[in-house]
Formats: structure tokens, C-alpha cells, sequence
């Protein structure tokens, strides 16, 4: 990677992580989402009686196979296959709201962005370098709230139900292909308008709705209106994914010094 | 190669506001150029166009032969650029901030710490290397910013207003750096300041502008002859003979607009009839010839010293003339 570009990228990181503020909206949202929900829903699986009408109600609502297993194991299944993966959406675009709707607009308040911009870096090279500090902070904390949320959940429904938890094909696709591509288009949309916004609050206000479309897929999966299963999420996947490169692209061709400064 | 080359530039903002009009100027490698206007002449707007961050809205500029318009980045590798708009990282120290922007440069981790180093001695920042930019004072601010434009040794060092805020002993040490850049290194030197007596000090060229035009470039000899603004001697006497003040004034009706150099004053505290009385002459043989007039005419001489024109006086001067011209017009 180019000396400058890195350099940026570690300036960045470093930023977020000496800001105690920040780094705990990065890492409390993360693990109230993966371990403390699921934990309570676990729980609640585990000792809430079996034979309650609405229950019974809901497992009707499934597919026969997915009856098959037993309500405590169904419940498990549907968060694990259904619910969790979700959250894995909103985790990167709250990752990357937090840190790059500083990027550009934090710069410009601390009056440092027009020293950038005086080095010999093209702004499509600043932008780039913007844009994946955001995508490598905000996949760290995708990776890394997986990782503990497999390790904790893990033991918790063994000590639970004394099997193993085992996860479905949809989250490879969500942690390699989905997230990421989410978390890329939700980059590029902040960093475009942090450039634009004249203060942090502006930009990460922007931000908050890129959020929403993902809280409707969790709705969904909530109410029964679109059970996400592997082909709707490779669907997704391609979908987003060219989404992301187009806007990238289109951003990086937009962008200009002057337009920055003047924050137009 | 020249260092800048300016042909017709122009700026106008969206607002409609002419920053810079029509500006053609060039400066030669290794000079201490003065750039010298009021606030809001245009000396930044001036500065951001040179180095790309604003697009001419006419004519052209170079910068060793690159464009800053087209590739800014290539104009960036040669120049370092330190305005009150261009700060640092508050949370990162000054060797931090320093090696930050070695990197942006490409300057490798071992050389960028060297050259921070010897920096932050000599601008007399190296007990506070290990601070954070939060706790510089606003002095020890503008130093770093100093280092910080020239970490990458540019070949072009563009100052704005570099020694504000800084104590007599700093700003004269910074002076210093400055006139040892552009003779040891060849350094050209691009200083925007609305500090004229402190450009005389240390420039060997200069630009005045105001409301965005240039009125007049050249050395300060050139500068004296483009405004016909002469040597000046200034005597303290108690009798000023009617035949010596007429021949001023008579030398001085061919010259419109100068009547003014001819300034009388009386200095409070001194004995009554006892005038300050500061004449244009063409050359200091005129002076032993006024002075014995005022003798033989009975008159008493307290003090005699000449003087040429400074900066400042000819930039009054031509702003005097340019706003003259300017109620003729309308």
C-alpha cells in the first residue's frame, strides 16, 4: 500500500481508538446486538414453557422440516439462521457512521483537511484512503463481534442444551459478501456526504438513515413477511456488491479540492 | 526554470467576488518573494490557486512547470505551503504530527524522524516534541506548522503571514531560517504578508496588491523609481527661507499628486517657531545647499537626516493613485 495511504489509514484508526467516546458507541452496540439480545432470547427459549397457544401459533406458520426440530431448537435455529445474521448488517454501517462521518467533516473542523489536501495525494487517493480506513475499522468490528459471538453463544447453548451450535451456509455469505458490501455502500454514501456537511452531528445525522432499510429486513424476518434463506441473501450479495463498486466509482469522480473546502 | 509563472490569473468565487484579477507576475528560483496587501486583498486566494486548491477562473500559472490546476499533487511534491487555514492533529504530538506528514510525502519512518528532529531544533521546539498539539501555544503552533511545510525540503516555500503571533526573539529567528533557506538552499520563497515593514526586512522582491490587482512587482530600487517616489530629507530648523520653499514647490508642481511629501510639523515640547520640515530632493547633493541657505538666511539647524521612500510609503502612494484614478473614472 502507499506510504501516504497507510499512513492516513493508521492516523485514523488510531483517531478513533484514543477517543474513548467513540470507541465505545463502536463496541457496545456490537456486543448488545450479538451477546446480551441473543443471550436473552436463549434464555428465554430455554424456560419459557413449550406449550404456549402463540407459540405453537408461530411454529405452525413455518415450514414442516423446520416443526420437525422441537420448539427450543426452532427458536435457536430462527435466531441463529434468521435474526443474528441481520444484525451483521447493522453492526458495519454503525461501524463505519461512527468513524466515517469524521472523515472528511472531522477534518474540516479541526481545520487539518486543507493540510491534506496540500500533500502530494490525488483526492481521488484521499478519498480511497478515507473510505478504507472506514472499511477496515468497521470490518474488524464485524469479524471481531462474530468471532466472540460465536465463542460466548457457542457455550452458552451448550451448557443449554449440551449440543453443538452449528451455523447455516447464509453466514458465509453474510460475513464475506453481505457485510462487506453493505458496509462499503454505507462508506461511500457517508463520506460523499461528510465531505459535503459542514459538522460531525450533520454527517452522522445523514448517516442514522442509512440504517433504516436493514431494520425493514429485520422486521421482516420478525413478522414472517421475507424469510431470508441462502439464495435471497446471494441475491443480495451481487446486488449490493455491484451497488457498492458503481457508487464507489462514482464517487471517486466527483470528488474535487475545491468542493471539499468550499463543502459543496 | 522560473519557480512561478502567472499569466492573466483570475479568480472569481461563486458569489461573484473577483479575488484576483488579472494577474501576470513571475518569480525567479531562490527569491524572497513579498507578497504584500491589506486582509482580503486576495494574497491567500492568490496562494490556494498556485497550489491547486482553487480553479483559475482565467488565465494560466505554473509552478516548476507544472499545473496546479491540472496536477496539483505534482505541484504539492515541490511545495510546502504553511497559511493559518493549514493545522495539525490536536490528539498527535509534534514529532507525531511531523512523522504523519513525512509519510504523506513518502518519506521513509527513519529519515522522517531525523528530519523532524533537526526541525524541531532549529525552531526551537524540541522540548516540546513529545506535547501534544493540544497544549502549543498559538507561537509554537505556527513553528510546527513551519516544520511541517518543510519536511519534504520543497523547492517552493509558500508563508502566510509566518511570523503573526510569534515573539520578537522567534519571529527574528524564524527571519533567519528564512534567509538561510533561500541562500544556502536556493529555496524560493512565496511570503503573503500585510506586514510591510517586515517584508522590507528580509525580501529581495516584491508584489503589492490590493482588491485582488496587482499594482506594482519589482525590487524595492524598482519599486522607488515605478512610483516616482523620491529621497526625502527632513530638517528641524526655526526659519525655512521663502526662496527655498518656493523651489520646492516649484519642483514639485510638475509632478502631480506629490504635494503632500512636502509635510511641515511642529514637534511638541520644542521652542516655539521650531518646525519638522521633510522635502523631496532629487539627490543628496542638494542637501549641504539647503541647509547653508537656511544659515545665510539666519535660520537654525537642529537636525538634518535623509531618507528614501519605504515600502510603506509606496504603498500608500499607489493605493492613494490607484483610488484617485479610479474618482476620475467615475
Amino acid at each position: 500500500m502507499n506510504r501516504a495511504i497507510s499512513a492516513i489509514v493508521k492516523k485514523d484508526m488510531r483517531e478513533i481508538t484514543a477517543n474513548r467516546q467513540l470507541l465505545l458507541t463502536i463496541v457496545v452496540v456490537p456486543l448488545v446486538l450479538t451477546l446480551v439480545m441473543p443471550t436473552i432470547y436463549f434464555l428465554t427459549a430455554h424456560f419459557a414453557p413449550e406449550e404456549v397457544e402463540e407459540l405453537q401459533q408461530l411454529m405452525r406458520l413455518l415450514p414442516a422440516e423446520a416443526q420437525a426440530v422441537g420448539a427450543e431448537a426452532l427458536m435457536a435455529k430462527l435466531l441463529l439462521d434468521n435474526i443474528l445474521p441481520m444484525f451483521f448488517l447493522i453492526i458495519p454501517i454503525m461501524a463505519a457512521s461512527v468513524m466515517a462521518a469524521s472523515s472528511f467533516v472531522g477534518e474540516k473542523e479541526q481545520s487539518t483537511l486543507e493540510t491534506l489536501l496540500y500533500c502530494p495525494l490525488t483526492v481521488k487517493q484521499l478519498f480511497y484512503a478515507k473510505v478504507l480506513a472506514s472499511f477496515l475499522m468497521s470490518m474488524l468490528v464485524s469479524w471481531s463481534s462474530f468471532l466472540v459471538m460465536v465463542l460466548v453463544l457457542g457455550l452458552e447453548f451448550y451448557v443449554l442444551t449440551g449440543g453443538m451450535m452449528t451455523l447455516g451456509v447464509s453466514w458465509v455469505l453474510v460475513m464475506v459478501c453481505l457485510s462487506p458490501a453493505v458496509s462499503l455502500i454505507a462508506i461511500t454514501l457517508i463520506v460523499r456526504g461528510s465531505a459535503k456537511a459542514q459538522n460531525v452531528m450533520e454527517a452522522q445525522q445523514k448517516a442514522a438513515f442509512l440504517v433504516l432499510p436493514v431494520v425493514f429486513l429485520i422486521a421482516g424476518q420478525f413478522i414472517g413477511a421475507m424469510l431470508i434463506n441462502a439464495w435471497i441473501l446471494a441475491g443480495l450479495s451481487l446486488g449490493l456488491g455491484v451497488l457498492a463498486w458503481v457508487l464507489l466509482r462514482m464517487s471517486l469522480n466527483k470528488f474535487c479540492g475545491e468542493m471539499l473546502l468550499a463543502g459543496r | 526554470m522560473d519557480a512561478v509563472v502567472m499569466q492573466h490569473l483570475s479568480k472569481i468565487y461563486d458569489g461573484g467576488k473577483t479575488a484576483v484579477a488579472d494577474m501576470s507576475l513571475t518569480l525567479e528560483q531562490g527569491e524572497v518573494f513579498g507578497f504584500l496587501g491589506p486582509n482580503g486583498a486576495g494574497k491567500t486566494t492568490t496562494v490556494k490557486v498556485l497550489n491547486g486548491m482553487l480553479q483559475p477562473s482565467e488565465g494560466t500559472c505554473q509552478v516548476f512547470g507544472e499545473d496546479p490546476g491540472r496536477s496539483p499533487e505534482k505541484v504539492h511534491a515541490v511545495s510546502g505551503v504553511m497559511t493559518e487555514h493549514a493545522q495539525m492533529y490536536n490528539n498527535l504530538t509534534g514529532m507525531q504530527n511531523l512523522m504523519f506528514y513525512g509519510a504523506m510525502f513518502g518519506i521513509g519512518e527513519e529519515e522522517s524522524r531525523k528530519r523532524a528532529r533537526d526541525l524541531l531544533q532549529q525552531l526551537e521546539l524540541a522540548d516540546a516534541s513529545g506535547q501534544k498539539l493540544s497544549a502549543y501555544s498559538t507561537g509554537m503552533r505556527q513553528r510546527l506548522s513551519i516544520a511541517r511545510a518543510l519536511m519534504h525540503q520543497p523547492k517552493i516555500l509558500f508563508l502566510d503571514e509566518p511570523t503573526s503571533g510569534l515573539d520578537p526573539e522567534s519571529a527574528h529567528n524564524v527571519n533567519q531560517m528564512i534567509l538561510a533557506l533561500a541562500k544556502d538552499k536556493g529555496m524560493t520563497i512565496f511570503l503573503c504578508t500585510h506586514q510591510l515593514r517586515y517584508a522590507q526586512e528580509i525580501c529581495t522582491r516584491y508584489g503589492l496588491i490590493d482588491e485582488g490587482r496587482l499594482l506594482i512587482a519589482g525590487t524595492l530600487e524598482e519599486l522607488r523609481a515605478g512610483v516616482n517616489s523620491g529621497l526625502q530629507v527632513r530638517i528641524r530648523t526655526d526659519r525655512m527661507p521663502d526662496a527655498l520653499a518656493g523651489r520646492q514647490e516649484g519642483r514639485m508642481e510638475g509632478r502631480p499628486g506629490k504635494q503632500a511629501d512636502v509635510q511641515v510639523e511642529t514637534r511638541p515640547g520644542t521652542r516655539a517657531g521650531i518646525q519638522d520640515i521633510t522635502l523631496e530632493i532629487g539627490s543628496e547633493e542638494e542637501i549641504p545647499y539647503i541647509v547653508s541657505r537656511i544659515v545665510e538666511s539666519g535660520g537654525r539647524v537642529y537636525h538634518v537626516s535623509a531618507r528614501q521612500p519605504s515600502l510603506e510609503d509606496i504603498y500608500f502612494a499607489l493605493t492613494a493613485e490607484q483610488k484617485g484614478t479610479e474618482g476620475i473614472r467615475s
